[in-house]
């Protein structure tokens, strides 16, 4: 569907907003899958710096139509982009946000079910000749679960796919 | 800088190979040195119902029994103190079964998988319902847990008597140390990890665990809960209760969850789970730990009473 844009992401705007799906695949456990945002602006070390937003859940991952545990992450994060007035760039950045596992019954409320995240994060990014851009990425959630204080579904390692959209190719 | 990059490189990869080549520092006082056998004839044959009682009154065949499971590195000495309890009351039996690998050597143990782990309690099971034994239970702490819900998933008891029910203690489903999920990359650096025993628990566990069964324990898992997630429907008439300490830093808590919500009983019913008030892993086992409170002695027999009033109500 992208292809029928025939522009190029332009990076001489003041400020960029793209839009996107992103899915997650936690090593060893869960898909978790949703929408996520990116901006970055002249004002931020010269579009260097990119500021994210995200909502990840396996509602509409691996727990559709299945028994595996209902579980949100709300994730903020910032990106230094390497290349950044190159189509094909390379990033890291660090994320924090909002963690929460649904336990469904008050019999397991006992349990750890909700947690800060602070997570490492690095990958790759390509804009494409039209307005929009790929990236994949791999994550290192260092608050992970524990057995007694943190949700026993806070895995370390994660990858990520995400596509965006730009809003203001206009 | 090229040359010294190189040699950098050359060093990592020497280092990668002494790590993958290293052995553990085994001594005879370990289980793992081989010396301390818990698979020798008269070892095995005196935990196991089916050697113990060759020909079985019809009376015995009417009374429970229970195959008792233990976990990763573990021994029969897990559940020892289930069948002391059976003893006292004389209302079922115990048959501990000694998983495949399990108490014999390190060798042994690394080059075993987790279906040579599940074989033992399949043979005792198939004995036990060959013999005529008619209420059938079984127990799995920690990873005994899953190897049992392997054998539901895969209709192992189709072909037997159907199992009355099932106990599951401190069930593993996700481990507490999630540096497991990695064992895939970390392994064959590592080579093998290991636990401090206390003077109790020697002789009765490995201290050594070899990155290759590390993996096994982890692709068992892992299958485990993805069976879970599809949905597990438990034999026609079988019970099952969990029993889950509520900080275990073994088997993640979360397991209970996955196993309640990921098995249902034949008639599409919840099985019972019983979050408990506990820190330890295995909480049924208190022989051979540093410290035994009160209040831990009372769980457990409450926790064997509870097993007893299941299978003779």
């Amino acid at each position: 569907m992208f292809f029928v844009f025939g522009i190029k992401a332009q990076n001489t705007k003041a400020y960029e907003l793209a839009l996107g799906l992103k899915f997650q695949k936690t090593e060893q456990l869960y898909w978790e899958n949703g929408v996520a945002a990116d901006f970055t602006s002249d004002f931020l070390v010269h579009k260097k710096i990119h500021l994210k937003l995200s909502y990840l859940t396996s509602r509409i991952g691996s727990a559709f139509l299945s028994n595996a545990i209902r579980q949100d992450n709300v994730v903020f994060g910032a990106d230094w982009r390497f290349r950044s007035d190159k189509d094909f760039q390379v990033y890291a950045g660090l994320n924090t946000g909002f963690f929460h596992a649904d336990m469904e019954l008050p019999k397991f409320d006992v349990l750890p079910h909700n947690s800060l995240l602070l997570q490492m994060e690095t990958g790759f990014f390509y804009k494409f000749k039209f307005p929009a851009a790929a990236s994949v990425s791999l994550g290192y959630n260092v608050i992970n679960g524990d057995g007694v204080n943190l949700p026993g579904t806070l895995f370390p390692v994660y990858y990520q796919l995400s596509f965006f959209y730009y809003l203001n190719n206009k | 800088m090229k040359k010294n990059t190189i040699n950098l490189i050359a060093i990592l990869f020497f280092s990668i190979l002494v790590a993958c080549n290293s052995t553990p520092n085994i001594d005879n006082s370990m289980l793992d040195s081989g010396m301390i056998s818990y698979a020798i004839p008269d070892s095995l044959n005196k935990h196991l119902l089916s050697a113990n009682m060759p020909n079985p009154t019809p009376q015995q065949l009417n009374t429970p029994v229970i195959i008792a499971a233990h976990g990763y590195t573990a021994t029969t000495f897990e559940w020892d103190e289930l069948r002391t309890y059976a003893g006292n009351k004389g209302t079922f039996y115990v048959s501990q079964v000694l998983l495949g690998g399990h108490g014999r050597s390190y060798t042994d143990f690394k080059k075993s998988t987790w279906q040579d782990w599940q074989s033992a309690i399949s043979w005792e099971y198939k004995n036990l319902s060959d013999m005529g034994f008619k209420k059938i239970y079984l127990a799995g702490s920690s990873t005994g847990a899953p190897l049992i819900i392997n054998m539901v998933k895969t209709h192992f008891f189709d072909q037997y008597t159907l199992p009355k029910g099932i106990f599951l203690v401190d069930p593993i489903v996700v481990s507490s140390n999630k540096t497991l999920t990695l064992v895939g990359l970390l392994g064959p650096v590592l080579g093998f990890t290991s636990v401090d025993l206390s003077n109790g628990e020697k002789g009765h566990w490995y201290v050594y665990r070899p990155q290759e069964t590390l993996k096994q324990l982890m692709a068992l898992i892992d299958l485990t809960r993805t069976d879970l997630e599809d949905g597990i429907s438990l034999p026609t008439g079988t019970y099952l209760k969990v029993y889950k300490s509520i900080k275990d830093e073994t088997a993640d808590p979360i397991s209970a969850v996955m196993i309640y919500k990921g098995i249902r009983t034949s008639t599409g019913g919840n099985v019972d789970v019983e979050m408990e008030n506990s820190t330890l892993h295995v909480f049924t086992r208190l022989a051979g730990r540093d410290i035994e409170t009160p209040e831990q002695k009372v769980l457990q027999q409450k926790t064997f009473a509870d097993m007893e009033n299941i299978m003779t109500k």
